[in-house]
């Protein structure tokens, strides 16, 4: 087969099952999900097919779609080795999750509906990921964000998923206008949208003539707000946390591949560009230092897994950015694709433990026994939290060292700090799940009982071959995806990559191991009271629990102040416009019957106004005559 | 097409429907409705031809048709089209045609209600190929007046109020108008009305011109919403049945801002760009204030009502832009494709809204409760239209607002930024209906509610179907707008 009709197979695939799926197999759910994943592996196939297959840059399959003024823009799919790796590794974990969602959504009502959107989110991602053209890059990147909503909000009867959908999109939405004016400026200033002509411009040293250097600050910082808001950093953090309302399948996807993936991969995309804009990328560092921080304090006192892992995913795509930030194009792109595979694992993994124990609480699956009932989940749970935390020698290991060899003194610093309360959350997690033992003194949030996130009863085997065959296939992808970095880099075209030294990796490790160890002392050991540093200091226990208040504040700072003023504004709408257009209606209203008295048909009146008319314009005239006589 | 006279053909297709109507018994409801389907399917398929037979690459106005009407003053009745008007009368054609059918299920007065409804679509198809002024205004006049017997017939909620008010706004543009226009007559030598002689007579001063356009701006923009005298707007949505409220703001709406493009800032270009900044705030103002109404209503009709306010506001911030720097196209195309998405989207949002209004009696948001499991579909035509309603990709109005959006920044910075920062407030009020009413712990008084029947669902979606054509490939109604960019 040719590569443009893998390329377009691969993008077209999904949408078709999406469509099909969505409007006339919706009831009929066991061909809307056969459609759905069978979608899915043509995705896979055709992807795969291109990345080895084609071996080498094709450029991009362009047409023309669109005009801005004069200006023609073309749409098309970019083949190089940063679409083509990342767009194989979101084909694959959607395929991956929409297997696993076989068994875990199965006696969900919407589940077809279901399939149909997860198809919708993968189309939209792989779309993004593939796109030529920036403004076709923004536009799957709201469909990403659209998707997301849908399934976010998929238990719609939900008021929590609800909000939590809309939560998502609006905070994702903030970022996208910065990200729309940036679009706009970078058009206005370069006259295209063309990413392989953008990436050319700027892949040297040093601006392109007439440009200046504010303006690609300028430009730089508006795309970074929109990267913001989808990968989820501070401050428009706040919605991934709460997207944990969708089904764990939903979460998985969302937290690995697509959605948060977007942003991040829009940095790589234009890295070139990011590089000419060295005050962007300061800000850059120190917001991805400090997102990092400020999520892994979060995590350290969560009792519900899933957020313990939405957690993390912002505090590692902070990580991501950190090094994109630094200058490595290779160690962040290398960390997003190898943190794909281990947070889609543990998501996974999460929902396999949910799905069998019937809550979210990590205290009350350990008490339950899960690790005991489900092993295979639990090694693979292992498996996936080693390489979160940066274990030697697992896949997050490698691009983690990657990224804090690549960082100045000072963020390093709080790199590695971060990294050190990754090893410790990541290891609490695992040991309250593994190791409960008699003396825990933990209280648990919600209480095992056998009933699934949905609400039915959960029957069955704990593993499931559906959900297990992906949880297998992804361990093996956190597990190895660590040893692929030279092939990434080559693929991305880089000439040289710095592998640090052992000296240079001896920090990274001494700090994962021991995050390791404090949490096994805390959580692990046999009689540990499993409650956690912190919580000795129950202020800061609160602060963290609380989310550092943010919510909170943005309720005072934000929500509040427009909803005040939209009924300011209803009020001047009401009060002012319409009784104001009353008022001037009933005043012309009275004027005429005013007006109309005055025609009493009574002789005296007519003659007697008459009278005072004629006199009044006598001496009007006189006064004039008279001043131009005298 | 040879010398077919298909305008003329065109504007008969109503003429025909309202004469029908009114020699068809008033009993024979269904004949009624019959009639009038056909007759708006026919207007469907000439218009359709009229868009094939435009040639593109010639662009400016085609298929002239000129006939002498009052000689003595120079009243000729001068159709032709420009792109503009191309899809504009597609619109147009397309709302009339899926407005008669969501109003099959009418039972009072059928006969009335259909006759003046096509004298509506007639006025408004007159308008949109008229290239005399005095005929424009003529139409103009066809097609507001009947709103008021429509409303107050047929309306609900305050309906006399409502109608009252809507006719007394649109009095007081028309009152704006009408000495504008015959400044217009007056000015250029008082020989003729035809627009292109009048534009092109170079009888207007930059001072006379400035004097002039606010009286054309401001009368027309009443009509089309425009802030701070849009106050007719949603509450004559609210009170008028659902086609009317189509109808209305679907394509009498962009009546307004067409007799902008065509007559004020064709005939007067200097004074369009000297009054440009003034009035590109007053839009932005709209975009932006129409959103924060929004956001607080609790009737579903009133949200929608604002919403318009708001994206008529993108179309006449779009209009100005081209008025402020005629050279760059990408606000006028802009404003034209927002026209027709926002006429589209407003119908189908009114049509969904009747859908759910008819059954219940009820348009209160809080009263309703995950509709989406009540009625899969008809709830899914509303979806759409509120995702095409917050600009989301996909749909037609995404892209016509992104040509606004970029010229204007490009024009004038500030109002640009306020007008996308609009998008954060629209993306809130939108989700805001969804949630509560769409979505959420469903409501136990609707669980008996009807959903769509395969003949209810095709006027709804012919509509999506037509912001998801245009909404993948924008370039099909682009290349025909762009056509008539330089038709000034």
């Amino acid at each position: 087969m040719s590569t443009e009709s893998l390329a377009l197979a691969l993008l077209i695939a999904p949408l078709v099952g999406s469509f099909l799926a969505l409007v006339f197999f919706r009831r009929k759910h066991v061909i809307a999900s056969g459609i759905v994943v069978a979608s899915g592996l043509v995705s896979v196939i055709a992807s795969a097919m291109l990345l080895f297959g084609a071996g080498h840059d094709v450029g991009a399959i362009t047409a023309r779609w669109f005009s801005i003024g004069d200006t023609p823009i073309e749409f098309g799919i970019l083949l190089d080795g940063r679409t083509m790796i990342m767009g194989a590794v979101v084909a694959l974990i959607t395929l991956c999750i929409e297997v696993y969602s076989l068994s875990y959504m199965k006696h969900d009502e919407g589940r077809g509906r279901f399939f149909a959107f997860l198809a919708l989110f993968a189309w939209s991602m792989l779309s993004f990921v593939y796109s030529s053209s920036l403004l076709q890059a923004f536009i799957f990147w709201e469909l990403v964000g659209l998707a997301s909503f849908f399934l976010i909000g998929f238990w719609y009867e939900k008021p929590s998923a609800v909000a939590a959908a809309k939560k998502a999109f609006i905070m994702t939405r903030i970022g996208d206008v910065g990200l729309f004016i940036g679009l706009i400026l970078l058009f206005m200033t370069t006259g295209t949208l063309d990413i392989p002509a953008i990436n050319t411009l700027f892949a040297g040293d040093g601006l392109p003539e007439g440009i200046a250097p504010g303006r690609i600050e300028l430009i730089a910082a508006l795309l970074f707000i929109g990267v913001i808001g989808k990968s989820a950093q501070f401050p428009l953090h706040t919605w991934l946390p709460d997207a944990m309302e969708g089904p764990t399948p939903v979460s998985a996807l969302l937290h690995s591949a697509t959605m948060v993936a977007a942003g991040v991969f829009l940095v790589t995309r234009f890295h070139g560009l990011f590089m000419n804009a060295q005050q962007t990328m300061e800000w850059m560092l120190w917001i991805a230092v400090g997102t990092a921080i400020l999520s892994s304090t979060m995590a350290m006192v969560a009792k519900d897994m899933k957020r313990v892992l939405a957690f993390s995913s912002i505090s590692q795509l902070g990580f991501m950015l950190m090094g994109l930030a630094a200058g490595s194009l290779f160690a962040g792109y290398f960390h997003l694709i190898t943190h794909a595979f281990f947070k889609a694992l543990l998501f996974l993994c999460a929902g396999a433990f949910i799905h069998h124990v019937g809550s979210n609480d990590l205290i009350a699956m350990g008490r339950a026994g899960a690790a005991k009932q489900m092993k295979l989940t639990t090694v693979a749970l292992v498996i996936g939290g080693s390489a979160l935390a940066g274990i030697p020698f697992l896949a997050g290991f490698f691009s983690k060292e990657q990224i804090i060899g690549s960082l100045p003194i000072g963020a390093k610093i709080g790199a590695l700090f971060a990294a050190f309360l990754t090893a410790y959350y990541t290891f609490r997690m695992i040991f309250l799940i593994v190791r409960p033992n008699a003396d825990s003194m933990a209280v648990e949030d919600e209480p095992a009982h056998a009933q699934h996130e949905d609400g039915h009863e959960h029957h069955g085997p704990a593993e499931p071959l559906a959900m297990l065959a992906p949880i297998i296939l992804l361990a093996v992808g956190a597990a190895g995806a660590g040893y692929i970095g030279n092939w990434i880099g080559h693929k991305l075209h880089i000439e040289h990559i710095e592998h640090p030294s052992i000296t240079e990796m001896a920090p990274a490790i001494v700090i994962a191991i021991l995050g390791v160890v404090f949490a096994w002392l805390e959580f692990g050991r046999k009689g540990a009271r499993q409650t956690g540093f912190v919580s000795k200091i129950p202020s800061m226990q609160t602060l963290f629990e609380r989310r550092w208040y943010l919510d909170e504040i943005y309720n005072v700072v934000f929500v509040r102040p427009v909803v005040w003023f939209a009924s300011l504004c209803i009020g001047a709408e009401n009060k002012g416009f319409d009784n104001g257009a009353d008022a001037v209606a009933h005043g012309t209203y009275k004027g005429g019957r005013m007006v109309a008295r005055s025609h009493s048909g009574r002789l005296q009146f007519y003659i007697g106004s008459a009278i005072v008319v004629v006199a009044a314009l006598a001496l009007t005239l006189g006064f004039r005559n008279g001043g131009g006589a005298g | 097409m040879g010398d077919f006279p298909i305008l003329t053909a065109t504007l008969l297709c109503p003429a025909l429907a309202l004469l029908v109507t009114l020699l068809i018994p008033g009993r024979n409801g269904m004949a009624i409705k019959a009639a009038n389907a056909l007759c708006a399917l026919l207007s469907v398929i000439f218009a359709a031809m009229i868009w094939v037979a435009y040639d593109r690459t010639v662009g400016g106005y085609q298929m002239l048709e000129v006939v002498p009407w009052v000689p003595t003053f120079g009243i000729d009745y001068r159709v032709a089209v420009d792109g503009v008007s191309v899809v504009l009368t597609m619109l147009t054609a397309l709302v009339f045609f899926t407005g008669v059918l969501t109003m099959w299920t009418l039972e009072t007065r059928v006969k009335e209600y259909f006759a003046f409804m096509a004298a509506l679509v007639f006025g408004v198809f007159g308008v949109f190929f008229s290239l005399d002024i005095f005929a424009f205004f003529f139409f103009y006049e066809v097609a507001v007046l009947p709103m008021y017997p429509l409303i107050a017939v047929w309306g609900s909620t305050r309906k006399t109020y409502s109608a009252m008010k809507l006719t007394l706004y649109l009095m007081l543009g028309s009152a704006l108008l009408f000495p504008g226009l015959i400044a217009l007559f007056v000015y250029s030598g008082g020989q003729t009305w035809n627009l292109v002689e009048i534009a092109q007579s170079g009888a207007f001063s930059r001072e006379t011109q400035i004097f002039l356009y606010p009286f054309l701006y401001v009368g027309f923009g009443i009509l089309a919403g425009m802030f701070p005298f849009h106050g007719w707007s949603p509450t004559g949505h609210v009170a008028a049945p659902t086609a009317v409220s189509m109808l209305h703001a679907g394509v009498l709406m962009k009546l307004g801002a067409f007799g902008i493009f065509r007559i004020g800032m064709t005939v007067l270009p200097e004074g369009a760009e000297f009054w440009a900044p003034t009035f590109a705030v007053l839009a932005t103002i709209g975009i932006v204030y129409g959103a924060f109404v929004a956001m607080r209503q609790t009737d579903f009709k009133y949200v929608i009502g604002f919403s318009s306010v708001s994206h008529m506001g993108i179309v006449l911030l779009g209009l100005n832009v081209w008025a402020m720097s005629r050279s760059d196209t990408a606000g006028l195309d802009g404003a034209v494709f927002q026209m027709f998405a926002h006429g589209i989207m407003t119908a189908l949002f009114f049509s969904a809204v009747g859908f759910i209004y008819d059954q219940t009696h009820d348009r209160d948001i809080r009263h309703f409760g995950g509709l989406t499991s009540q009625v899969p579909v008809a709830s899914s035509m509303f979806i759409v239209a509120a995702l095409c309603g917050m600009g989301v990709p996909g749909f037609a109005s995404f892209w016509a607002e992104l040509l606004v959006f970029i010229a204007a920044i490009e024009t004038f910075p500030v109002l640009g930024i306020a007008a996308i920062a609009g998008l954060i407030f629209t993306a809130a009020y939108v989700l805001r209906v969804l949630g509560k009413a769409m979505y959420g712990p469903r409501n136990p008084d609707w669980e008996n509610l009807k959903d769509v029947t395969l003949w209810s669902v095709l006027p709804r979606a012919i509509l999506v179907g037509v912001l998801l054509l245009f909404g993948f490939y924008p370039n099909l109604i682009l290349d025909m707008i762009r056509s008539a960019g330089g038709g000034s």
